[in-house]
């Protein structure tokens, strides 16, 4: 029983570490260069349920960012968990709680295109419960970039994580295809369109996880999106992790 | 008799007043609108401007339309820092004078 829950509690954590940091704007399982300035205040939440053959799970994250200055942000992501193990009784609670900061290093702007790079920090606390959270803190640096225009997105990231208690570090990298199926506007009303690759390599026990994630991304109003997407894993050396389905809003606030 | 003279004559200033009067008209070009969802943190700060009445954000071209009342002066600097400040990168602003009245920009 502890075996499956450590596995659980280990793809949550590669989870949260490498796809769940990020704060606003698409793409969907990718992070995004576009900091909205001071004004660029927004909450995200979404639901993403995950089944392996150790058990489902079923996270519900709350992301909150601050811009500090147009160039810095920093904000706050506080999960709750629910972990039904395959042969065990459903348990919840409160995730680790991850602290982030994105700083602004490459900003060049054209008409209706952009291409931005930032640096990216993100500090995992063991704060969540013990039955639902793995017990190590982690540390990631990641290089965010994009290639934006109104007819495209193109978005790149690598990062290295830092784990705590003797458990392996990580190297992350996600690359996003993101196109609009409806003529861009403003006030907008969207429908995009996401192939998202979502990968990382665990050292020492040399676990390689690559999921291919197609989703769709409907924007309402200017302050209010809907997303969903599926995450499928097209290599899972120990072939311990299952899809992981995604249903999710952002709003933006000021 | 006099009373109905005199509402008449007021309304009619009232009304070639309102149909004579202008809002000052300005363009701004905007690079780094990609997505329309980053607009709002835009539109939001130029809608701090004072006398700001009105914006329209084209984003295939880039440009931003700022309807200002006739009576207040908006300088390049105030515009620029609020372009900044939304995350984007200020151009080309030019100034004009449109009449209230459709089809008759200056």
């Amino acid at each position: 029983m502890k075996t499956i829950f450590r596995l659980i509690q280990i793809v949550t954590l590669v989870v949260f570490t490498t796809i769940y940091i990020r704060a606003q704007g698409p793409p969907i399982f990718s992070d995004s260069p576009l900091l909205l300035g001071l004004d660029g205040g927004g909450i995200r939440t979404f639901g993403k349920y995950i089944s392996t053959e150790a058990g489902q799970t079923y996270i519900q994250p709350l992301v909150v960012p601050f811009n500090i200055t147009t160039d810095f942000q920093i904000g706050g992501i506080q999960p709750y968990v629910f972990q039904s193990p395959a042969n065990g009784e459903t348990q919840s609670g409160f995730g680790n709680f991850t602290l982030f900061g994105k700083y602004s290093i490459i900003q060049i702007d054209g008409k209706a295109k952009t291409f931005r790079a930032l640096l990216k920090y993100t500090q995992t606390f063991t704060t969540g419960a013990s039955n639902v959270s793995v017990d190590a803190s982690a540390s990631q640096l990641a290089i965010v970039t994009g290639y934006i225009t109104i007819k495209y997105g193109i978005y790149g990231t690598v990062g290295y994580t830092f784990v705590s208690n003797n458990s392996p570090d990580n190297l992350i990298y996600n690359f996003a295809f993101g196109y609009p199926l409806l003529p861009q506007k403003y006030p907008p009303f969207q429908l995009n369109l996401f192939l998202e690759l979502n990968g990382s390599h665990t050292f020492d026990v040399n676990k390689h996880l690559l999921f291919i994630s197609p989703g769709l991304q409907l924007i309402t109003s200017s302050v209010f999106l809907i997303e969903s997407g599926v995450q499928i894993p097209v290599i899972d050396d120990r072939n311990t992790t299952g899809f992981a389905f995604t249903l999710g809003i952002r709003y933006l606030f000021f | 008799m006099k009373n109905i003279i005199k509402i008449f004559v007021v309304l009619l200033l009232f009304g070639v007043s309102t149909s004579l009067a202008q809002t000052n008209e300005i363009k701004v070009r905007v690079d780094g609108l990609s997505c329309p969802f980053c607009a709002y943190g835009l539109e939001k700060k130029l809608n701090e401007l004072e006398g700001v009445e009105n914006i329209n954000i084209n984003l295939e071209e880039g440009l931003v339309t700022l309807q200002v009342k006739d009576s207040v002066k908006i300088s390049e600097e105030d515009i620029e820092t609020k372009i900044e400040d939304a995350g984007f990168t200020p151009g080309e602003i030019v100034y004009s004078k449109k009449d209230e009245q459709p089809g008759k920009n200056d």
